[in-house]
């Protein structure tokens, strides 16, 4: 049912784009689920929200002692003065390490359906694992994160208390880690207020960006719905990332990542840009491609796109206004799966800055917590 | 390897027929248990020489902190001179870090000889494993074909381009060079009183029943009673890393162990007789490498041989022929004299030791997009 609506609505789309390259017509447009207020975050039957398992949670969050040498916790490339992410272009990485892609907000992130610039992760509760072991991330390992908890007699009492155990089990962790995660919210933009029936929480330049972002700029297509995000995979030809050919500690990285996820010998030779999706699915159809992200927050989350290519808002609206640009998954090096719905926008320098003012009230407030105290060690008595 | 397996059960069988009768008597040994210099293999000197620089090499850790030789130091006979070992960053060790000179020649390794294969596993069980330098691999590979110097050095040693497997070949290579040389004891030139101690120690004291051979080593586990080291359960950190260890290895109600179970993580039996068994350690380079046993709880090697005269410590599972000695002291003195003079040169400078700097920056392929990976 699904797929023949996408169908559809692909044959309607090139038929739009047949009549006006600038523009997505409106009758078209009422077919993507409008932007709406963001309600509350859905949370899973089996990982309830208590208030002593988020208070948990947010204390590992801070704890560096989840991961592999003890100074890289959660908040290490998610940091709440960066947007909940890493002011860098890609992440910082494990010591020794960089990244390889963009910190994303845990703002929000409790909405999501699918984690990671591609997908990876399901579910807050597998996203945290994945970071928190991953080599260039985290590089814990169960055994010894989960024993380390045991010999911290402030978390034997809180998982305890949260979870019934007699000693804490890693699992649980990703459990409370995702609990605290899923309280980071921020639901009360000037947008959401607009949109909510609050005529005056917007300016009429925001208005205006808000008409562009529905119309003619035709955001909607993809960054739609409550979350601005219709959760699903593109490659709208970003360019690869600059650190890739000028710093040696990327590129190892790099290499690492495309051998860790499990390429053909030929595709570890090859690729010299991260294909996304394509490590999911295997499918050549799917390189380069990145789910949509929200919008909301991003005021706070440069820099932007899955490598962190562009450095500002107006960048990143002048490179939709340029019809996106070009990568290996575009010109046919390794793939040509840019997708249809970009195409150049002819929007004037009054109308980037509509919509760039349009974004900025979609962030709101910066969302800021009191950090935790972390609890120490302490030498373990025999039952 | 499986034929050397089998002579070595045989001449066991003759040593456990002798020992009912009386104490091992020397003259009677079979050739392999005999005391004699260490012959080390053929060496491959271009793969030694890779292999030397990779163990020096900080990025083979996975924050790069620390190399092979932060903890097997070549001044301190490729130990750390600490009663327990140091750790990758934010763990600690639980036991004593053994020499690698001779390592070559083992048969198993670790103190609880869980490792019975090569160094080639070895080697990778020491840079993966988590509280050891905790590294992934293919992390280490790509780091590896980073540095053009690797790129050369693979090369020449006839591996290709660099890889995690042959990493794995290299480093074991060069362990290959680190063998005992110069002991007085190889040399002919011991002391009376050394040549006194290997009389007792082939007779009266009984140690070669189980340290024999060029390395006075049989390679097996006992259990002697050493005390534990109260450190490893009072200091949070190590507790908390032995429990990590003891949880991968499936040791039941690892949480409450308060006495290091050693070879017993290798087969579990169920009466649980393997608890407190640890390998016979070479007793070459001594004289480099205290503090003694696999928990370091003897500073000095006449407290090692004074514990054996009082006839070893407590244990439910303490092996048989761990009995009071009856050494007076100058007999206990001309063994500690015979241990001495297993003591060989340092395997220190250049042969040894990856003199120059290591960089940990990497430089980037400057035509990166056009060559290959």
């Amino acid at each position: 049912m699904k797929n023949v609506k996408n169908t559809f609505l692909l044959m309607a789309g090139a038929a739009a784009v047949a009549l006006s390259a600038a523009m997505v017509n409106a009758g078209e447009m009422g077919k993507y689920a409008p932007l709406a207020p963001l309600g509350d975050p859905p949370i899973p039957l089996d990982n309830k929200q208590t208030e002593a398992k988020v208070e948990l949670g947010k204390i590992l969050f801070w704890d560096p002692r989840v991961g592999g040498d003890a100074s890289t916790a959660c908040v290490t490339c998610h940091e709440p003065d960066q947007g909940w992410a890493f002011g860098d272009s890609l992440s910082r990485g494990y010591p020794g390490t960089v990244h390889w892609r963009n910190s994303q907000s845990v703002i929000n992130s409790a909405y999501l359906g699918q984690l990671f610039w591609a997908g990876a992760a399901a579910s807050l509760e597998k996203q945290a694992p994945s970071a928190a072991k991953g080599a260039v991330a985290g590089n814990g390992e169960n055994d010894v994160m989960e024993t380390r908890l045991a010999f911290i007699p402030e978390y034997r009492k809180r998982f305890k208390e949260v979870f019934g155990t007699e000693y804490p089990l890693i699992g649980d962790a990703w459990n409370a880690i995702a609990a605290f995660e899923r309280t980071l919210i921020v639901n009360d933009t000037p947008v959401d207020k607009y949109l909510a029936g609050d005529k005056s929480a917007l300016t009429e330049d925001q208005v205006a960006g808000m008409e562009l972002f529905n119309g003619k700029a035709g955001c909607i297509q993809c960054h739609n719905g409550a979350q601005a995000t219709d959760e699903n995979y593109y490659n709208l030809g970003v360019p690869p990332a600059e650190r890739w050919e000028e710093d040696g500690l990327a590129q190892v990285t790099f290499r690492y990542e495309i051998y860790a996820k499990g390429v053909t010998q030929d595709m570890y030779r090859e690729l010299k840009d991260d294909p996304g999706l394509y490590f999911r699915t295997k499918e050549k159809a799917d390189m380069g491609k990145f789910r949509t992200p929200p919008l909301r927050y991003t005021l706070y989350t440069a820099p932007y796109m899955h490598n962190g290519a562009f450095w500002d808002l107006e960048e990143v609206v002048q490179f939709y206004n340029a019809g996106g640009g070009e990568n290996d998954f575009t010109d046919g090096t390794m793939a040509s799966t840019k997708t249809s719905k970009l195409k150049p926008l002819g929007l004037n320098d009054e109308e980037v800055a509509q919509l760039v003012s349009f974004l900025e009230a979609f962030s709101g407030d910066e969302l800021r917590v009191e950090p935790p105290v972390l609890p120490p060690y302490e030498a373990l008595a025999s039952e | 390897m499986k034929m050397s397996r089998f002579k070595r059960g045989s001449a066991l069988t003759v040593g456990a027929a002798l020992l009912s009768a009386t104490v091992l008597a020397g003259p009677v040994m079979a050739d392999e248990m005999a005391l004699g210099p260490v012959v080390g293999p053929e060496v491959n000197a271009a793969k030694a020489e890779l292999g030397k620089r990779l163990f020096f090499d900080k990025r083979l850790s996975g924050d790069a902190a620390i190399s092979c030789a932060t903890c097997h130091q070549p001044e301190k006979g490729f130990a750390d001179g600490l009663p327990l070992s140091m750790a990758y960053p934010g763990s600690k060790g639980f036991r004593n870090t053994p020499t690698l000179i001779n390592t070559a020649l083992a048969e198993n390794w670790f103190h609880d000889g869980r490792i019975g294969t090569n160094l080639n596993d070895v080697t990778r069980e020491s840079i993966t494993e988590d509280y050891s330098m905790n590294m992934d691999m293919r992390l280490m590979q790509e780091r590896v074909k980073q540095d053009p110097i690797y790129v050369e050095m693979f090369k020449a040693a006839g591996y290709g381009e660099p890889s995690n497997g042959s990493v794995r070949k290299a480093i074991p290579e060069y362990l290959k060079t680190l063998i005992s040389k110069g002991a007085p004891f190889d040399t002919g030139s011991m002391s009376d009183a050394a040549k006194r101690g290997q009389e007792l120690f082939e007779g009266k004291a009984g140690c070669s029943s189980c340290h024999n051979g060029p390395r006075l080593t049989d390679d097996k586990a006992y259990n002697i009673g050493v005390a534990e080291n109260p450190e490893i359960w009072s200091d949070p950190m190590r507790h908390m890393t032995y429990a990590a260890f003891a949880s991968f290895m499936g040791v039941e109600n690892y949480m409450n162990v308060r006495r290091d179970v050693g070879a017993q993580i290798i087969r579990h039996p169920a009466d649980g007789s393997d608890i407190g068994k640890f390998n016979t350690p070479t007793l070459r380079e001594l004289k480099y490498t205290a503090p003694y046993m696999h928990n370091g709880t003897f500073d000095t090697l006449f407290e090692v041989v004074a514990f054996y005269n009082a006839g070893g410590g407590e244990d439910a599972n303490k092996d048989e022929r761990i009995k009071p000695l009856g050494l007076t002291f100058a007999e206990q003195k001309d063994i500690v004299a015979f241990l001495e003079a297993l003591s060989g040169d340092p395997l220190t400078g250049p042969e040894y030791v990856w003199e120059g700097p290591i960089s940990t920056n990497y430089p980037a392929i400057e035509n990166w997009r056009e060559v290959q990976n």
